[in-house]
């Protein structure tokens, strides 16, 4: 019976073999067959995720980064943090009994890249934003085996010295916006005022801050000083968001569980 | 080497050369204040050097002898010299990022030695710099054997394997400096990935019309492999680094995709950087080394036309088996899981047809330590694509992803059957290029192979362990129901199978010490010795006949 | 080359090329390997029609067992909980003493709280609750809001300075910054708060006098007319030798220069109610077994 299954599969093949014979006297014949064959699985699996619309949850609530925490993430990217956090609560009872509701697919929908990592070495850090005060964070990075005995996380401490580069802020966000992230022209042209505003909430620029990017924005002195405005303060901010972005996974496995 | 090439070629290598410094300077100039400065000089003074070398030689005699009727194997001896030092650097490295993470503060108050910045030394290092120098030098060698045709250019071999090595250095360098698009396996930022496209470009140009020149009617098994290699990589490489610079004049920019998407392409990218280059681009060197220093046949070429189409069909579709469970919609991964399942047979009808080859030939596996690595790279071939077939069960995942089970499986074949298998092709090949009666020291080479063997098996050992105990006690339930273990206990208990990857590592790096010192005293010390036919010859051969019926 | 080579050792044809020495044999494709095939094709087929699968222009196929990752751990996660609720309710419903006095319940406690100590608590407060610079021991007897069941779980809810509407807030004001001490007062006043705990001070009894004033006119509010903070406000006691932040000279001048505002987050949308009282029991646990 098996056997008989099994016909049409060495027949097919014996046809495959024979016309091979003949096609790798012809380098691009060869070269044809493999794009053909290499591409039809990236097709499929690829093209599909911008088409079929229930890929992406609706969140109406889904907020943007500003440009303090897209700075953050740049120096999150730039340090290597994804090597050992993830950030994708994986559906499976064990990872949202630990880290919170699992990871939809809109919270990441203004990554570029996502950061969805692939080792935890550390703990995943989805929804480790409000976690942990500002001063803990700061201090963790400066010195993580201060607070954390046996932890092998490496020491940030210079990043409380590098002042942190906004010249480049609106090109980032008008990046983003090319790319696909909702960026207004406001929000672009006042990206640097903006970056400085939300570490410094005694200034003029904090209320524009507030202004465009809501008023549930986090604005405070990050890093804990109030002089000059550090790449601490914007990674720092970055992690205080990790998770606060939008509160639909939350609320949906809310509805759903427990 | 420059005296082998004719004056207007010398004259067309400063001419690129100068191109290349101009650009280089330019990015100087452009991206200073800025990383995207630093590369700028340093590709000046890569180019520049390249630039006063063929100048130097410019006016000296143009070559007499005729070049047609020989080999060109310059680029070939470059490639493998400079693949052995990447080997040296790239698992430095990863013995050094492994002691960080048992030791932390096993580095430099600086920033460019943090693990996060470098890691990806390592792993480019050793994927693309020891790796991709050894596919590059290889491909040149095996098709032009195997084509009987000398390489079809002389300055673009050159432009590739330099080119290509301009890109592992300006990735290197940015990784310290904290360039990075953080995808992985395809970190280095845009004007890097541009730059690859344009080598590799060229690359396949070579490739092509080497094969076009070639004397043999039918293209040899090995020569479909690199060619899958060299065409998908480019596919891929293009699709996963769409990006767009933040502004012309620096290093950052931003993915085109985003969310599940991003994740989808970086995944298909990732794990066929595995399919095309770790496994398509070393199974041509299996299919020419091994045949060649067992002096046996194929053992069915039925098999390789069955397992090359398996495979370059079916891993295109394996890549979401990283994003299992994940925000990724479901029907993705399924397709994932099961592409994967069925990947392992072609998988394994390649590392069957290899280890079947050698019958006939036990006696020489035992004998012969150069013969062993490639006997044991096919060995962990099909253990390493058995485990990840395994892993790809959805069930599996859930324990191993993002454990150390999963390193494991990366070491199982980037050391078992990556390194191996080039370590083995390398000692097969550097006598016959450098025309030498042998390998300076067969002892070294049984050394280098024990170390390998046992720095392999300790490390995946190591990893099994750590990984499963981590991925079960991070699922470890309580009788009340609740969590039985914090992070932290799950982390804390980690740290003696750490202790035992950095010994396992440092045996294998020792092998690879070994390697580089007994390649360079062959070539130093070792007398000449003519080779047998090894030159292309004119004549067509025959044509042979149409699969016979068994 | 003639057509028909034959490999002297396994009697197998070869294809008749040879390439720089490289001969194949046209062995047949072993059995084993088509029955391979077969088998996981079939498999595959099978997963296919019943999980979901095949994308479509705009949607997929969903498979007969119609079966969704997330639905399925939203089910998982709800039946974990409801088997919690057999032994777990009376964590919400009953006051702490009462709750420990049923057996049961602490055996369970005690099997959990460690792990969520861990994860939540142990980054700050130490995995022992021993607290750090900054971060209070939480198994001494020098609370700041209060030891007892209710007061920890009100704590836990709403957090301490953090962005909670309910949270406690807790300000140690900035005598300096905000100029309402000099430099040379508050070293006074450091002084003579030192001289509370019984920390040496090298201060002449004039400098502790005039600390003593100053302490008087400016923290007895907080921290109240012995000194021995007010729970209300979350002002320590100033008179046990144990610190949140240090009793140095260059600390307490930091304290009283620049002022504090611990942040404890709040833990109301991260843990549940019964989670919470866990911690509380297994902390006020940790606080007895450390006194004795
Ligand atoms: C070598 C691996 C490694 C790297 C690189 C690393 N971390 Fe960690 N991280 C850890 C480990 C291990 C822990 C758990 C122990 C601890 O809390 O220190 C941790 C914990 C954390 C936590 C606390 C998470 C929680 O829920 O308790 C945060 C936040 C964090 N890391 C942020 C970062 C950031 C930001 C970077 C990059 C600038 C980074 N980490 C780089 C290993 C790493
Ligand atoms: C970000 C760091 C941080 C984390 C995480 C944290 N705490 Fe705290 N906690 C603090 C700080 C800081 C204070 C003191 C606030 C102040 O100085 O006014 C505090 C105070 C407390 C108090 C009040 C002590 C008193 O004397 O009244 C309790 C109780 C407490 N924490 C318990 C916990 C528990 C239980 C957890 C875990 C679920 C936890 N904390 C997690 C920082 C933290
Ligand atoms: C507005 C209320 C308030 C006033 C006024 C006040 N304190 Fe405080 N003080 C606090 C609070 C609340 C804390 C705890 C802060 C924390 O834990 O973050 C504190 C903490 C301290 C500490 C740190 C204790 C430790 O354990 O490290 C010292 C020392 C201190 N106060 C001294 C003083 C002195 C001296 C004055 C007067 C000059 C003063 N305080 C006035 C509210 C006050
Ligand atoms: C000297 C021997 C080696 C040592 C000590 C070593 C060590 C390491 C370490 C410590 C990591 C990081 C793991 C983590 O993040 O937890 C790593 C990752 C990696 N290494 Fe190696 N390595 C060695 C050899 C190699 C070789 C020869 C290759 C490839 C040819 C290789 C390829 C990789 C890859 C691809 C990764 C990334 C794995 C992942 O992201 O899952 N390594 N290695
Ligand atoms: C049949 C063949 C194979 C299959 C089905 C397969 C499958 C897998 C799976 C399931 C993972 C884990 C993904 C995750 O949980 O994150 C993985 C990771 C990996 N595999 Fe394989 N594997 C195969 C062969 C190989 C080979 C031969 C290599 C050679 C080096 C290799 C290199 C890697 C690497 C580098 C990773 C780590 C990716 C990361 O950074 O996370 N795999 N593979
Ligand atoms: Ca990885
Ligand atoms: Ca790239
Ligand atoms: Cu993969």
């Amino acid at each position: 019976m098996f056997r008989k299954l099994l016909k049409p599969f060495a027949r097919f093949f014996e046809l495959h073999a024979r016309t091979h014979y003949r096609a790798e006297r012809h380098s691009f014949a060869l070269a044809a067959g493999i794009i053909l064959a290499a591409s039809v699985g990236g097709f499929i699996e690829i093209a599909p995720l911008f088409t079929i619309d229930e890929t992406v949850e609706a969140a109406p609530d889904m907020r943007l980064y500003t440009p303090l925490e897209q700075a953050g993430r740049d120096i999150y990217i730039r340090e290597g943090c994804y090597a050992c956090h993830s950030q994708m609560i994986r559906s499976l009872q064990d990872e949202v009994d630990r880290y919170g509701p699992y990871s939809l697919a809109v919270e990441s929908q203004y990554d570029h890249p996502m950061l969805w990592g692939s080792k935890r070495t550390g703990p995943d850090l989805a929804r480790v934003g409000e976690k942990y005060s500002d001063d803990w964070q700061v201090r963790h990075l400066v010195d993580p085996r201060a607070l954390v005995p046996g932890s092998v996380m490496p020491q940030y401490a210079f990043l409380l010295d590098a002042e942190l580069e906004t010249g480049s802020l609106p090109d980032r966000l008008a990046a983003l916006r090319a790319v696909g992230v909702p960026y207004g022209d406001a929000q672009i042209v006042n990206a640097a005022a903006d970056a400085r505003g939300q570490a410094l909430p005694d200034t003029d620029w904090a209320d524009g801050v507030a202004e465009r990017y809501g008023e549930e924005t986090n604005i405070r002195h990050f890093d804990g000083r109030s002089g000059e405005l550090t790449e601490m303060d914007a990674l720092v901010a970055y992690l205080q968001i990790l998770g606060g972005l939008t509160d639909l996974p939350a609320e949906i496995q809310a509805a759903r569980g427990d | 080497m420059m005296t082998r090439l004719t004056v207007a070629e010398r004259q067309s290598a400063m001419f690129i050369s100068g191109l290349v410094a101009v650009a280089g300077f330019a990015m100087a100039v452009a991206g200073h204040g800025d990383p995207m400065g630093a590369h700028g000089w340093i590709t000046l003074l890569f180019a520049a050097t390249l630039f006063f070398l063929a100048g130097e030689a410019l006016y000296h005699d143009e070559p007499t002898e005729d070049r047609s009727a020989e080999y060109y194997d310059d680029p070939t001896k470059a490639g493998i010299l400079i693949s052995l030092a990447w080997a040296v650097i790239g698992m430095g490295m990863g013995v050094w990022v492994a002691a960080q993470l048992a030791w932390p503060d096993l580095r430099f108050d600086a920033a460019w030695s943090s693990f996060g910045r470098l890691r990806p030394v390592h792993t480019s290092g050793v994927i693309f710099g020891f790796g991709g120098n050894a596919l590059i030098a290889t491909s040149f060698h095996v098709m032009q054997r195997t084509s009987r045709a000398r390489l079809a250019g002389h300055v673009s071999p050159w432009f590739v394997l330099l080119g290509f090595n301009l890109f592992c250095i300006i990735a290197a360098s940015g990784y310290l400096m904290g360039v990075t698009q953080s995808k992985e396996y395809a970190e280095p930022e845009w004007y890097a990935d541009l730059w690859l496209v344009v080598v590799w470009v060229v690359y396949f140009v070579l490739y092509v019309r080497t094969l076009a020149r070639r004397n043999e009617p039918h293209i040899y098994v090995a020569n479909w492999y690199y060619m899958a290699f060299i065409l998908v990589v480019a596919i891929l490489h293009i699709v996963n680094n769409l990006a767009v610079p933040a502004s012309f004049d620096a290093a950052k920019s931003y993915s085109a995709f985003a969310g599940v998407q991003d994740a989808m392409t970086q995944w298909w990218y990732g794990h066929n950087a595995v399919a095309f280059f770790l496994t398509a681009g070393f199974l041509g060197m299996l299919y020419y080394y091994l045949p060649k220093r067992a002096e046996r046949p194929i053992y069915s070429y039925r098999l390789s036309i069955l397992s090359f189409w398996g495979i370059v069909f079916f891993y295109i579709w394996a890549g979401s088996h990283h994003l299992h469970y994940t925000a990724l919609p479901q029907w993705a991964q399924t397709l994932g899981m099961t592409f994967s399942v069925m990947l392992l047979v072609p998988s394994w009808a390649s590392a069957g047809n290899a280890l079947m080859t050698l019958n006939g030939a036990w006696d020489k596996v035992r004998t012969d330590a150069t013969l062993r690595f490639m006997m044991m790279a096919a060995v962990f071939y099909g253990l390493s694509t058995f485990e990840g077939s395994f892993m790809a069960v959805r069930a599996v995942n859930s324990l191993s992803h993002y454990t150390d089970w999963t390193v494991g499986h990366v070491h199982a074949g980037a050391m078992g059957w990556v390194a191996l298998i080039t370590f083995g092709s390398i000692y097969t090949v550097v006598p016959l290029l450098w025309r030498r009666e042998t390998m300076y020291s067969w002892k070294l080479v049984e050394w280098h192979f024990w170390l390998a063997l046992a720095g392999t098996v300790i490390y995946i050992f190591a990893m099994w362990n750590s990984g499963i105990t981590q991925g079960l006690m991070w699922r470890t339930y309580t009788e009340s129901g609740t969590l039985a273990y914090s992070f932290l206990e799950t982390m804390l208990a980690m740290y003696p199978y750490y202790v035992a990857r950095v010994i396992g590592g440092s045996l294998f790096l020792v092998g690879a010490i070994l390697a580089a010192f007994n390649v360079v005293m062959t070539i130093r010390n070792v007398g000449y010795r003519a080779p047998q036919i090894d030159y292309p010859t004119a004549s067509e051969a025959g044509e042979p006949a149409i699969p016979a019926a068994e | 080359m003639s057509v028909k080579e034959r490999d002297p050792l396994t009697g197998h044809e070869t294809t008749g090329h040879e390439w720089n020495g490289i001969t194949e044999l046209n062995t047949r494709v072993p059995r084993v390997i088509w029955w391979a095939i077969g088998i996981s094709h079939v498999w595959a087929l099978v997963y296919w029609v019943l999980m979901p699968a095949w994308p479509l222009v705009h949607t997929y196929t969903k498979g007969l067992l119609g079966y969704d990752q997330q639905l399925v751990v939203d089910d998982r996660v709800a039946r974990a909980y409801r088997e919690l609720e057999t032994w777990r309710a009376p964590l919400t419903e009953l006051p702490a003493h009462q709750i420990r006095e049923i057996p049961e319940i602490m055996a369970h406690v005690n099997a959990t709280a460690p792990a969520l100590f861990g994860d939540y608590c142990a980054g700050c407060h130490g995995t022992e609750g021993a607290g750090g610079p900054g971060f209070p021991s939480l198994v001494d007897d020098a609370w700041l809001w209060g030891g007892d069941a209710e007061t920890i779980m009100e704590t836990l809810r709403v957090g301490i300075n953090a962005p909670h509407p309910e949270s406690r807030i807790a300000q140690m004001l900035a005598f300096g910054a905000l100029d309402i001490l000099t430099r040379p007062q508050i070293r006074a006043v450091v002084d003579y708060v030192q001289s509370l705990s019984g920390l040496e001070t090298e201060a002449t009894p004039e400098v502790l006098a005039e600390g003593e004033a100053i302490f008087a006119e400016n923290c007895v509010s907080c921290h109240g007319e012995d000194a021995r903070g007010i729970r209300d406000l979350g002002a320590p006691d100033l008179t046990d030798d144990t610190w949140i932040y240090g009793g140095d000279d260059a600390t307490m001048f930091t304290t009283v220069n620049l002022g504090r505002q611990g942040w404890m987050p709040s833990f109301e949308m991260r843990l549940s109610a019964a989670q919470r009282m866990m911690l509380t029991l297994y902390l006020q646990d940790l606080a007895a077994e450390a006194d004795e």
